[in-house]
């Protein structure tokens, strides 16, 4: 299965730069799309692949720094690079700690610049699986009754299936049935896969 | 008892009797007169007196008995036995010398008086007895107890009344002649009583004729010749003590005028004394009033909550207040002269040159100079003086205050350190944000020409370049480049970016308030300034922010410059003058000046000789006045560095 090509948004108001950045980054083979201000990518569709922001702190209108923030607020989880001519310690470590992925100073290296970008889209890639398959064992959760999904907490907690009849008040080859049931529907073969499955989606062991 | 038929009848010759009781009165008077003398007599005088007075009065009184005997005829003849007659006659004597003694002392007491008038009455009795023991005559003398004894007691009694009298009437007196007339008759009496009734005690019997060995017979003749003898004694003795009275009466007189006198020089010597006393008073009282005053004056100086001295002319203290001393710990001694200035100031205020040229100007002055405190300390103080001048002119005395203005002083350094501070700061700020947006606008072309470079470099590097590409590259790196250096033209105009302000402006005024911003710089750095600004000056337009901006960056960097160079004068000299098409300012400095190779390089932007120094103030001062369509340069001068500006009437050129 091959993936999509990756793009990698530049946002910068100096169109100069701009395309410079674009030439450089199209020499390695990477799609390049480029944006004069924030305003200007957030009003933008993209399509849903793996990608990366390579943006100026300093922009017209919105700051690279509320541009970020504003990502975060619409669960945008595009990893980000800055550029800057100038900038400060406060700032970078602002930067930093909101998850950007790097932060370089105007004028930068060229292979420092590539490097940041190919860290943050394998970073996004790698986010991106984690994502389709949380969303794919989800939709398998959604599959489930509503007696196994509360039989699935206390089968992934360890307890064995007698104790579990106890719990939910059947009998204990009901439960068995319910617990192949569900190994099948999560896609599980056993169950220590069911048990990390569970975690991905968020389902711990249920108090007793 | 004898009877009376057998005794021989006696009679009296009443004239005798008479004559003896006058002599007795003459006795009693003389007595009297004497015992005033005795009394007021002393020494030899006295004594003198009391045996002539005592002489004349014993005369007197046995005077009076022999004559009382003498009156009493008998049918017999009678002889005298005159040895006897001799001792009654001493007899007499002795009781008057008593008598005269006892009432002439300075007190007769009861005790004195009875034993006078005792030895007195006996020595009267006794004479009586003596005389009637002389008589020689053919019969047998019996006496009468009774009346003997009787004759005895009166003698006493009138001994004793006599003494009393005497004793009295002694002090000399306006009444003393009559009174004593009187007493001496009251005298004279009572002795002839006593003398009759003696007499009276003895009567006469017949007998064999008596023994006449040493008996005279008293003729008429020696009768009357004793007697008168008798009265001239007694006479005698009177006018002498009268005499004597009266000399000693003017004597008295003398003395009591002269008394007189004497207290009458006192009490005129006592009222200039007290007039004196007086004047003394008042004038202790005016002393101590002048006194009072100078202590209040002394205690007004001392107590006034400032350092207060006076100087002589050359600026030697001859004063220096308490407060002065006890702030400075100096003792008066170590004060005066140049001491104030040599042990109280700061070793680096001691400028006594400098002071001594100000007091031998003469005229009002004030210095600041730190002083000493007992403790060590030094504070900054305001000496403030002032000269007192004689009617020539000439200064006889400085007066002068010391105040302290350590706040004032610290004051004023915070309030500079802080605007410094704060100028620093702007500064900074200012530097940060051109810096800033330098980096900002010349980093974007820097970073499109590096990043164009290296693909460039890469393309170069691979199997085939993509020409276009590279060549479109290319193409962006050159007008980038060009961009980059537009961009620092354009900072510069940036600069000076906003609406530029154009009024009509007083260049001298832009000046003088460049001044007020900068005098403590200039004091504090040392510098002495001095500005020719003519006032024929036409008005130019400006904006006077921008021009006071290039006169703080002339005038700031002329200080600097000569901050770094420890040697010569730090002098500043700003001028104007009027130029062909508008005014002239020029700034002039005594610093090290610019290096001639130099000279084309300062005007370039981010050149600098400083150490933290950006480069940018003649370049922007440059640019300031270039807007206004004036010419900014440097002329060669032959010491310090000379920057002029010239700012034309019509700026038509202005952007």
């Amino acid at each position: 299965m091959t993936e999509p090509a990756p793009i990698v948004f530049v946002v910068d108001d100096d169109p100069s730069v701009r395309r410079a950045i674009k030439r450089l980054v199209e020499s390695v083979g990477l799609h390049v799309e480029l944006f004069g201000s924030a305003t200007e990518f957030m009003n933008s569709s993209h399509p849903d692949v793996a990608g990366c922001l390579v943006t100026d702190i300093r922009l017209p209108g919105i700051s690279g720094l509320e541009f970020q923030r504003q990502l975060a607020k619409a669960n945008n989880e595009i990893p980000t690079i800055f550029i800057t001519a100038h900038g400060d310690i406060p700032m970078t470590v602002r930067a930093m700690k909101a998850g950007a992925v790097e932060f370089l100073t105007k004028p930068f290296r060229d292979q420092d610049l590539l490097d940041a970008i190919h860290m943050a889209l394998e970073r996004d890639r790698a986010r991106r699986k984690r994502q389709a398959e949380t969303a794919m064992l989800r939709e398998r959760l959604e599959s489930l009754t509503p007696r196994e999904r509360e039989v699935l907490p206390l089968v992934v907690s360890g307890l064995p299936n007698k104790q579990v009849a106890v719990e939910i008040g059947t009998t204990e080859a009901t439960v068995k049935v319910h617990r192949s049931q569900l190994m099948r529907k999560m896609g599980a073969d056993s169950l220590p896969e069911l048990v990390r499955i569970a975690e991905k989606i968020g389902i711990s062991g249920s108090k007793r | 008892m004898i009877s009376a038929s057998v005794a021989l009848p006696g009679s009296y010759d009443y004239g005798e009797v008479a004559r003896s009781v006058l002599i007795a009165i003459a006795a009693s008077y003389a007595a009297l007169d004497l015992a005033g003398r005795v009394t007021a007599a002393r020494g030899r005088v006295r004594l003198a007196w009391l045996s002539g007075g005592a002489t004349a009065m014993g005369i007197g009184i046995w005077e009076m008995h022999f004559k009382g005997m003498m009156a009493f005829r008998l049918p017999v003849s009678v002889q005298y036995h005159w040895p006897t007659i001799l001792a009654a006659l001493l007899l007499a004597i002795l009781a008057s010398a008593v008598a005269l003694y006892v009432t002439s002392r300075q007190k007769m007491g009861p005790v004195e008086a009875l034993a006078g008038s005792v030895v007195m009455g006996a020595g009267m009795a006794g004479l009586h007895y003596l005389c009637m023991a002389a008589m020689r005559l053919p019969a047998m003398t019996l006496y009468s107890p009774l009346l003997v004894t009787c004759s005895i007691l009166l003698a006493i009694l009138f001994s004793l009344i006599a003494l009393l009298m005497t004793f009295g009437l002694r002090e000399e007196t306006r009444w003393s002649v009559p009174r004593r007339l009187g007493s001496a008759f009251v005298m004279g009496g009572a002795v002839s009583a006593m003398h009759y009734t003696g007499m009276a005690a003895a009567s006469f019997l017949p007998a064999s004729p008596p023994n006449l060995s040493h008996a005279v017979n008293i003729s008429p003749l020696a009768n009357s010749g004793i007697a008168i003898v008798t009265l001239i004694v007694i006479v005698a003795a009177i006018v002498t003590s009268s005499v004597d009275r009266r000399a000693n009466v003017e004597v008295q007189r003398i003395n009591q005028e002269l008394e007189h006198r004497v207290a009458e020089r006192t009490s005129q010597l006592e009222a200039v004394n007290q007039a004196l006393r007086g004047e003394i008073a008042e004038r202790e009282r005016a002393e101590e009033g002048v006194r009072r005053s100078e202590e209040r004056l002394r205690l007004v100086i001392d107590t006034l909550p400032a350092l207060v001295w006076s100087k002589l002319p050359d600026g030697s203290a001859d004063f220096l207040n308490q407060r002065f001393r006890e702030y400075t710990g100096l003792s008066v001694e170590e004060g005066l002269g140049w001491g104030w200035m040599r042990k109280a100031f700061h070793p680096e205020d001691r400028a006594e040159e400098e002071w001594r040229a100000a007091f031998a100007a003469g005229q009002p002055f004030e210095k600041e100079a730190r002083m000493r405190r007992a403790d060590a300390a030094y504070r900054w103080f305001l000496h403030r003086a002032v000269p007192l001048r004689d009617e020539l002119g000439n200064v006889v005395k400085w007066y002068g205050t010391t105040t302290d203005i350590e706040e004032r002083k610290r004051t004023e350094e915070a309030l500079q350190e802080a605007q410094e501070k704060l100028a620093r700061v702007t500064r900074t700020q200012a530097m940060g944000e051109l810096a800033a947006t330098i980096a900002h606008e010349v980093n974007q072309p820097l970073t499109a020409i590096i990043t164009n470079g290296n693909f460039s470099l890469r393309q170069l590097e691979g199997a085939i370049p993509n020409l276009d590409e590279l060549r479109a590259a290319i193409t962006e790196i050159v007008n980038d480049g060009t961009r980059a250096s537009a961009v620092i033209l354009r900072i510069r105009g940036m600069l000076m970016k906003g609406v530029p302000r154009r009024t009509d402006l007083d260049i001298n005024q832009t000046v003088q308030d460049v001044i007020v911003l900068l005098r403590n710089e200039l004091s504090r750095n040392r510098v002495s300034l001095r500005m020719e600004l003519p006032s024929d000056l036409p008005r130019v337009p400006g904006d006077p922010v921008q021009l006071q901006q290039v006169l703080i960056n002339l005038i700031m960097n002329a200080v600097e410059s000569m901050r770094t160079s420890t040697e010569g004068a730090r002098e500043l000299l700003i001028r104007s003058a009027k130029s062909i098409d508008g005014v002239l300012v020029q700034v002039h400095d005594s610093g090290p000046g610019i290096a001639p190779e130099l000279a084309d390089r300062v005007f370039e932007p981010f050149f600098t000789t400083k150490a933290e120094g950006i480069g940018m103030g003649l370049s922007i001062s440059r640019s300031i006045i270039e807007s206004h369509g004036g010419q900014f340069s440097l002329v060669p001068a032959s010491r310090g560095a000379l920057f002029q500006f010239t700012l034309p009437v019509s700026s038509g050129n202005a952007p």
